[in-house]
């Protein structure tokens, strides 16, 4: 105890943290880096280059080699090796320079679809996480559920058939629902629907398409529709096409959900002490959340009051059914009312 | 506030006040088994508490229970097994926090499902009870908080009640031991079949769903004639299930 | 079992399930609420719209107000434990005196007048019953004031307003608001507030409430708090404000608890249990008048039946644990003594001290016997003579004894401090461990929830003794 000073003490205590934060630093650390590292395997870029192959191919489309690594943002040796590996093991063929999935290929692809799917479903359902986050964190568990993990997984979730995004999650013997889908061209005003397939033939029409940047997945909705052409927006720009291009391409229907569509109120807004009937709950409070809602007793045609306000401002007490029910603000938003 | 543990029934010539005998935690040879069920904090552990003898944590807020528990009563020398359970809103959910309940509920095969509701807010509380009575034909429904509905000028007419679910309805306060004896009556009434119970089945479904829910549980019939609640294993089976099909696969329902 | 081919009614129901479509529940849920709405119209009738629950509402509006609602819930913490802290003065002293300075030479009297050897005397009464006394002396009157004035706060309703009060910080730091109320049932005891997580539906927050529990000061730990705060902070100021003083220095420890809960919470959150919060969503009953003379009762009774059980199971055989490892002797120092030298090192880096980290190991078990295990080893180490042997507890009926007793061990204002801060910040106790095993069947979530408390009350207790000795 001779040579204590407890600046000596603090000093070693200091260094001995910033060492443990060096090495522990969310996603930065060292102790992260090593982990993340050893994750990136060859693995996950078969198994990516196989998704973007099945999703092509789902679209007519067929991918080359150069286009496979034009969209993948991996190393290329790395690419060029998966590619040689997995059609040693009969996962892939080629057609002319076209790189094109076989049965077990594409069997393979199928699962890492469901998985994917099923994840997002999962965080959609059972947590919290931002929708923009879902996508992205879906893009890592793929690669690490393993098909027994998978299918108690769906069991869980009651075997859905769609994830959030209204993609069908193919079963486990590797059936998948067709989205029956409409032709843009026979849309009616203001229909919200979602792009689920764009025709590549003839040509012409469709390399029309692709330089409109029109693409796989983005939201639609038709704000005009005359005999010569078909106006709509999408990801907050706006479109007119001919009838006959917007043909080629297929919208599966949206409900519409009341929330974006009529501004209706939201609960959120109510003030003390007065008094509205609920319309509904937005589809975008999903799965166990929404039940417990139902049950809650916020359902449409019930009379709900702000009762109490909460001195951090929220969550905010409502009184429905004769029962003071504490919301957040994040549901209370999610319900649609209308004012009496 | 102390309110005399009196009940006009206690002289009625067939409440046999010697015939209950609390046993507390003694579950063993019960004859028959009886659940509590109910929304949170409508009273399950006052009342397990009031029958057993046990002295059940209760508390004024939703959740305070959160494990099964089990007790026992004697009544004109039949054993009766309580089984207090947590509160649950629905059990049409797959929540975890109201597993433990929704298990016992659906799976526990109680003879007799106590549901406890709160009389001043039996709108709410008949989600849960109408669920129930889709599953069982035999339960009781326990008007608890009576005392509160009376002070919040709330009038029950029992009788349409008891109607209109089609179960025997029987209103008490338990927290003052008020209408304990009634229950307990009623409970073994039940049991032994002296009532027979013609549970209310939902009716403002929706067309297609009621269809639906009637082509499932025909089929259901046909696979096992004895069923009792084919409809409650169509809605699960409607809503997707993974449980149901495992026990309908094994048949381990029946 | 035999398994019935179903697959026809499973494939039936999935193409069912195709024509409704997703809003099956939702209409479900519709058509219930819709036969209750009839039911009740023709079944119940309200006389009286106007005078509904109008006292409830009036009570609502100061609990949950901007300005009352946070200052109302402190002054009801402060309330009950200065009711606990004066309470409990009196019974605890004419407990000890009852055990310790009359039952205790009885019993020692008797022992020697049936001719039993020195070692079973020592080890049972000196041992077993001196411990078992010591955790009833002290642990059983604050207890016993504790626990009945939560029940009571807890029949009336208030809980649930507490976590509607502090939801938001739970969101920001995270977490579950229902956190709040296992966070006051960890108060009690926090093995009960880790089974009461379960009312947290997402596993995520409902692990983060677990792990968070301990930071609740739990029943077995209050009377340590109250014990060194009245002995060493009362001290420090005049007479008259010595009671203030230990009293704010305990809500100080709880507070500082409460805010170490947020701390881990939101730390957790943005770490390995990262993600974000879910939905929240919470009944507030109404307030219902407590039966005050029967919770008094019931929680005394239950309450004086655990504790004793718990004194028996867990004090018994520590105390025999504490009487061995002081009598066995390893060389020439027995081994409590060459277990508190070896600390002594690590102990005065933490402003703390040998005896008081052996403390802690032995009382793994239960917190309750933290101090009786200090008294009696550092009466061992300092060699004042009790008149009873090596490791027999002084008797130590009055709290200015006990004083004396910890400053001819050495202690400073330093140490109680610290000593206050390590008895929030270390590990739970083997019950709660336990049930933490059994509620997260994770070996690896059960050692986090161990092991991480301890780390920060080491962190915590060695920053305040280097900056204390640097400037005081
Ligand atoms: N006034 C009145 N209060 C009652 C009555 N029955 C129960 N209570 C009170 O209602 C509250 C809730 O009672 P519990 O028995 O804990 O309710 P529970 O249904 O078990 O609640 P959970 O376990 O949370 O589902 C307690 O404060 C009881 O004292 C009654 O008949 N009248
Ligand atoms: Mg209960």
């Amino acid at each position: 105890m001779n040579t204590y000073n407890p600046i000596t003490a603090l000093l070693i205590f200091l260094a001995i943290s910033v060492f443990a934060y060096l090495l522990f630093r969310p996603y930065k650390g060292w102790y992260w880096l090593i982990k993340t590292n050893s994750k990136s395997n060859g693995k996950i870029v078969v198994e990516d280059i196989l998704k973007l192959l099945y999703h092509s191919e789902n679209a007519n489309k067929h991918l080359n080699l150069n286009d496979i690594i034009r969209t993948l943002k991996t190393n290329d040796t790395l690419i060029v090796d998966s590619i040689n590996k997995m059609a040693a093991h009969e996962l892939i063929f080629m057609e002319g320079d076209a790189v094109k999935l076989t049965k077990s290929g594409s069997d393979y692809a199928l699962r890492i679809v469901r998985a994917h799917r099923l994840w997002e479903k999962f965080l959609a359902e059972k947590t919290g996480f931002d929708r923009a986050e879902w996508h992205e964190r879906a893009e890592r568990k793929e690669h690490e559920l393993t098909k027994d993990e998978t299918d108690i997984l769906a069991s869980k979730l009651g075997n859905p058939q769609f994830d959030p995004h209204g993609d069908p999650i193919p079963t486990n013997t590797g059936k998948i629902a067709k989205i029956k889908g409409t032709a843009l061209s026979e849309l009616t005003v203001d229909t919200i629907g979602r792009i689920i397939h764009i025709k590549d033939k003839p040509d012409i029409i469709y390399k029309q398409i692709l330089a409109e940047k029109i693409h796989i997945g983005s939201l639609i909705r038709v704000v005009d529709k005359t005999a010569s052409r078909i106006v709509f927006h999408s990801e907050g720009e706006s479109f007119v096409l001919a009838p006959i291009i917007a043909g080629n391409i297929t919208v599966s229907i949206l409900e519409k959900d009341v929330v974006v569509e009529e501004n209706l109120a939201r609960l959120s807004i109510l003030k003390e002490g007065e008094t509205a009937k609920i319309i509904g709950i937005s589809k975008e409070i999903r799965g166990e959340s929404r039940r417990r809602l139902l049950d809650l007793g916020f359902v449409k045609g019930a009379d709900v009051r702000l009762d109490l306000l909460n001195p951090l401002g929220e969550p905010n007490a409502f009184l429905i059914k004769g029962t003071s029910i504490a919301l957040r603000n994040n549901q209370a938003s999610k319900i649609l009312i209308k004012k009496v | 506030m102390e309110v005399k543990a009196k009940s006009a029934c206690e002289t009625c010539s067939h409440f046999n006040a010697e015939g209950l005998k609390r046993l507390g935690v003694n579950t063993t040879e019960v004859d028959f088994v009886v659940a509590l069920a109910g929304n949170p904090n409508t009273g399950k552990s006052t009342v397990f508490n009031a029958l057993t003898g046990l002295r059940q944590h209760t508390g004024n807020w939703p959740g305070k229970t959160v494990t099964r528990a089990e007790g026992a009563f004697e009544y004109n020398k039949e054993k009766y097994k309580l089984v207090d359970l947590p509160g649950t809103y629905s059990l049409l959910s797959t929540s975890e926090d109201e597993e433990v309940a929704r298990n016992f509920i659906l799976f526990g095969k109680p003879d007799v499902t106590v549901i406890v509701v709160d009389a001043s807010r039996l709108e709410r509380n008949l989600n849960l009870v109408l669920q129930i009575l889709e599953i069982t034909d035999r339960a009781v429904l326990c008007l608890n908080l009576m005392d509160e509905a009376e002070r919040n000028h709330i009038e029950i007419d029992t009788r349409t009640l008891a109607r209109y679910l089609g179960i025997p309805v029987v209103p008490t306060s338990a927290r003052y031991d008020k209408g304990i004896p009634e229950l307990i009556q009623t409970i073994s009434e039940v049991a032994n079949g002296k009532i027979i119970c013609k549970p209310h089945r939902i009716k403002n479904i929706p067309k297609n769903i009621e269809n639906a829910v009637q082509k499932l549980s025909l089929e259901i019939k046909k696979e096992y004639p004895e069923i009792a609640n084919s409809r409650w294993i169509a809605f699960r089976l409607l809503e997707g299930d993974e449980h149901i099909i495992e026990l309908l696969r094994t048949g381990e329902f029946v | 079992m035999k398994n019935k081919n179903i697959e026809h009614i499973i494939s039936l129901s999935n193409d069912l399930r195709w024509q409704i479509g997703d809003e099956f529940h939702d209409n479900l849920a519709e058509g219930i609420y819709a036969d209750a709405a009839e039911i009740v119209k023709d079944s119940v009738h309200k006389t009286d719209e106007k005078n509904k629950l109008r006292l409830d509402a009036r009570i609502d509006k100061i609990i949950t107000s901007k300005i009352w609602g946070f200052p109302i819930m402190f002054l009801i913490l402060a309330l009950v434990l200065w009711l606990t802290i004066i309470g409990a003065n009196y019974p605890s002293s004419m407990l000890a005196g009852l055990l310790l300075d009359t039952v205790h030479p009885a019993l020692k009297a008797f022992a020697s007048s049936i001719g039993m050897p020195w070692w079973l005397d020592g080890f049972l009464i000196d041992g077993v019953y001196l411990a078992v006394a010591w955790v009833i002396a002290v642990m059983l009157p604050p207890m016993a004031i504790f626990f009945p004035l939560f029940t009571l706060l807890e029949d009336f309703g208030y809980l649930p307003r507490v976590a509607f009060n502090l939801d938001h910080l739970f969101k920001l730091s995270g977490a579950h608001g229902k956190q709040a109320l296992t966070m006051s049932m960890g108060f009690g005891c926090n093995a009960a507030g880790v089974v009461a997580t379960r009312i947290i539906d997402s596993p995520r927050e409902r692990l983060i409430a677990i792990i968070t529990n301990n930071f609740s000061l739990c029943n077995g730990r209050w009377p340590t708090q109250i014990l060194i705060a009245t002995i060493f902070v009362g001290a420090v100021v005049p007479n008259s404000f010595s009671s203030i003083a230990s009293l704010s220095a305990v809500i100080g420890i709880a507070i500082l608890g409460i805010f170490f809960m947020f701390l881990v919470s939101w730390a957790l959150s943005k770490t390995v249990l990262k993600g974000e919060v879910s939905t929240f969503n919470l009944e507030l009953p109404p307030y219902r008048p407590p039966r005050f003379w029967k919770t008094i009762y019931t929680s005394l009774i239950d309450r004086t039946i655990i504790v004793l059980w718990r004194a028996i199971v867990f004090a018994a055989p520590a105390g025999a644990v504490i009487w061995l490892i002081s009598n066995v002797y390893l060389g020439d120092q027995s081994m409590a003594a060459w277990l508190i030298s070896s600390l002594d090192g690590f102990g005065f880096l933490l402003g703390l001290n040998g005896v008081i980290l052996v403390a802690y190991i032995v009382a793994i078990p239960a917190n309750e016997i933290v101090i009786p295990t200090i008294l009696m080893l550092t009466v061992l180490v300092t060699g004042i003579d009790g008149g009873a042997g090596a490791g027999v507890m002084f008797e130590l009926d009055s709290v200015s004894a006990t004083g004396d007793v910890l400053r001819a061990g050495g202690w400073t204002l330093l140490t109680a401090i610290n000593l206050m801060l390590f008895s929030l910040l270390h590990n739970p106790c083997s019950t709660t461990i336990y049930t933490i095993y059994k509620e997260t069947k994770s070996v690896k979530w059960t050692v986090v929830a161990s092991i991480l408390p301890v780390i920060m009350g080491f962190i915590v207790t060695f920053l305040v003794a280097q900056i204390w000795r640097l400037f005081i």
